[in-house]
């Protein structure tokens, strides 16, 4: 049984990933916390809901991934251009864009119910088989693929920011964006980047959690909020912390739910949340700065 | 420059509104006897014209319904099921010649919400009576302000602490539920597992964040411990919760022959779909959430799946066929909605009451009439209200399951 619950963790804790890291990359440059990042998911979901439907024959998973994160990385730098783009020209002070987020969350999940309503919309069984069997252990055939795409996503992300070119401008723009810029590094650039690498994550992380989940309005905001306490726990703005939280996040959820019970589950995991902020308020990763919103 | 506009203004504006005037002072001063007297007459039988009116004015009613939130496509169903009712009722003839005209507000499935609306249709529309929503969390705050308006609210709040005090058991006078309660809908679930099925070792699964959730799950586990069954586990998962492939787990170490869900249909696809996974294999029992569009949201095949339906939707003969199927058409629906026909019965057991009043905006009087509420007839059959509980005493529930190709099969009616 705790090799199921094991399983099961990491699975779960690989959904969270992807969206804390969309979180904390964000944070690494900008500074903030991104919320408009589970509108971003929750529109995504929405999208690749309607591409699978409207298409015939039924596109492959694999088509219907890259054409959403293609929408998310759009609808990323709509968001960066008309919201956050201003702000940043205007110098104005990080709370307007801790503000704006939340506005463009809100936004984009009203517009959603406007024209969806809440109702939940599910994704048709895409597999012959939803599970299969290994000795006593079942795997869920999704949560499999959702792990594997999401560790092939976070090691190539790790990789491109920390052996590239382009990743070697981030981390500068993220230490320091000004004497960046005196260097000649174009920032915008390194932001629109940033902006782009978000999107794809919110694309992918909305198919999944519409194929896992079932696909409405909130998804994307319901999910945000542990995305965000492992944010925090891994310590904001850093990669590594925020998946090795959300993994163990994943798992914590998943053995307390299973020992405790849900209800009792939830206030363990914002008592462990509490803890860190009072404890290691730098999170897992050991990085603290003092700019968070 | 300034003072010129200023000018122009004043005379753009100010000569109509001084010429509108005139012709009204003119008609008010005229000091001719012959036009003073045509004046009286004409006054007199304004007011005659006024009494008129006043007696053929429209009946205000309130309609509060989940229109946006977790519940909007049962809330936006039960909207309309109240509005083409409303409009049933004047096509014929309305209340003794009057009108009704209803307003809705939404609640959201909140509390506050709730309390918000209902002050409005209370104190600024000052409607005769309201029709409430299905759900319990938004009319539990009006068991309450309800008796001090005098104000009747007929609905289908299904949790009977929405009708009776928990604690006293003494009925709230001005809350009356139009469909069987939680207990009495869970009673009749565990009695047909217990007895068609033959099953006796029950797990359940419920979100304990959701009133209706709750109210259908304990009741549920309180038949089956009391007749002979057992609970071999009790699960939850909040509103906060995504994942249950914990709870499925340890359910499925239990080996229950059935498990009972209990949340609104997207969690309970959700949760069906993490029992599969988990392994189990056996019966799944479920309030009317378990209802369409269930089966599209699952993703693992449907079988031995037993639900609780309020009407005999896909049943031509039934009564309340003919609107779901208007329902259907005139909004675009791929299927039927119980809740049509809710808001449809609510409208009915309260015009019944107005029917028979002396004066159908009377609180009080409303409120000694809808508790003698007998025979009423709904969409599918009639209500009898216990005067006692203000819930119905008479109407069962049918069980339903989904036939291999998902479609709705009603499989019998069983009496409270």
């Amino acid at each position: 049984m705790a090799l199921q619950l094991t399983i099961n963790g990491i699975s779960v804790g690989a959904i969270y990933a992807l969206i804390a890291v969309g979180f904390a990359v964000v944070f690494n440059i900008m500074r903030f916390s991104n919320f408009a990042h589970g509108g971003m998911i929750s529109a995504c979901a929405f999208i690749s809901f309607f591409f699978q439907r409207a298409i015939e024959p039924t596109p492959p998973l694999y088509v219907t991934i890259i054409f959403t994160a293609l929408c998310g990385v759009i609808i990323a730098q709509i968001i960066n251009t008309f919201g956050f783009h201003r702000i940043r020209k205007n110098n104005s002070p990080k709370l307007y864009y801790f503000l704006m987020s939340l506005t463009f969350a809100i936004l984009i999940e009203q517009i959603l119910t406007v024209f969806f309503g809440t109702n939940m919309y599910g994704f048709p069984s895409i597999f012959e088989h939803e599970t299969f069997a290994v000795g006593p252990v079942i795997f869920k055939t999704m949560n499999m693929i959702i792990l594997g795409v999401s560790i092939f996503m976070l090691v190539a992300l790790i990789l491109l920011i920390e052996k590239t070119k382009v990743g070697l401008a981030i981390r500068a723009v993220a230490i320091d964006s000004q004497t960046s810029r005196l260097m000649g590094i174009n920032s915008n650039i390194i932001i629109t980047t940033i902006f782009v690498i978000a999107g794809v994550l919110a694309g992918v992380a909305g198919v999944f959690l519409g194929v896992q989940y079932g696909v409405y309005p909130s998804l994307g905001p319901s999910m945000m909020l542990k995305g965000f306490i492992a944010s925090i726990i891994g310590g904001l703005g850093s990669l590594r912390g925020a998946i090795f939280a959300a993994i163990g996040l994943g798992l914590i959820e998943i053995f307390f739910t299973y020992l405790l019970g849900a209800t009792e589950t939830t206030v363990i995991m914002f008592g462990i949340l509490l803890g860190f902020l009072f404890i290691r308020p730098q999170g897992i990763a050991g990085k603290f700065t003092e700019d968070k919103i | 420059m300034k003072k010129f506009l200023l000018i122009c203004l004043l005379v753009v504006f100010v000569l109509p509104l001084a010429a509108c005037g005139g012709n009204e002072e003119v008609s008010e001063t005229t000091g001719d006897e012959t036009v003073v007297e045509e004046v009286e007459e004409e006054e007199v039988e304004d007011q005659e014209t006024e009494e008129e009116e006043v007696s053929a004015e429209p009946i205000l009613i309130g309609s509060i319904q989940d229109l946006s939130g977790p519940a909007a496509e049962a809330g936006t169903a039960n909207a309309w099921g109240v509005e083409y009712a409303v409009q049933y009722i004047n096509d014929n003839g309305g209340i003794n010649g009057r009108m009704l005209e209803v307003i809705t507000f939404d609640c959201k499935n909140d509390l506050n919400e709730g309390i918000n609306v209902y002050r409005k249709l209370v104190d600024e529309y000052e409607v005769a009576a309201i029709i409430g929503p299905p759900l319990s969390n938004p009319a539990s705050g009006w068991v309450e302000i309800s008796e001090e308006d005098e104000m009747p609210i007929v609905g289908h709040f299904m949790d009977e602490m929405c009708t009776t005090d928990p604690d006293t058991g003494e009925v709230y006078p001005y809350m009356f539920l139009a469909e069987p309660s939680c207990s009495t809908q869970s009673d009749i679930m565990a009695k047909f597992a217990l007895e068609d099925l033959g099953l006796t070792s029950f797990a359940t699964l419920y979100n304990t964040g959701n009133a209706f959730a709750v109210a259908h799950a304990k009741p549920f586990m309180d038949y089956v411990t009391a007749n002979g069954g057992e609970i071999v586990a009790e699960e939850t998962f909040t509103w906060a919760d995504t994942d249950y492939s914990a709870q499925a787990l340890k359910i499925v170490e239990q080996n229950p022959e059935a498990v009972f869900l209990s949340d609104y249909t997207n969690q309970a696809s959700l949760a069906y779909d993490f029992l599969r996974d988990a392994g189990f294999e056996g019966v799944i029992l479920g309030a009317n959430t378990l209802s369409l569009p269930f089966p599209t949201l699952v993703k693992n095949d449907i079988y031995d799946v037993y639900f609780l339906q309020n009407y005999d939707m896909m049943n031509p003969e039934a009564g309340g066929y003919e609107l779901f199927q208007t329902y259907m058409a005139e909004e675009g629906s791929e299927y039927p909605k119980g809740n049509v026909a809710f808001g449809w019965d609510a409208v009915h057991v309260l015009v019944a009451a107005m029917l028979q009043a002396s004066d159908p905006t009377d609180g009080a009087e409303l409120r000694d009439l809808l508790e003698q509420t007998d025979g009423v007839e709904l969409a599918e059959g009639t209500i009898t209200l216990d005067p006692a509980t203000h819930r119905p005493s008479n109407m069962g529930m049918y069980i339903a399951e989904y036939d291999e190709n998902d479609n709705i099969s009603i499989l019998t009616y069983i009496e409270p």
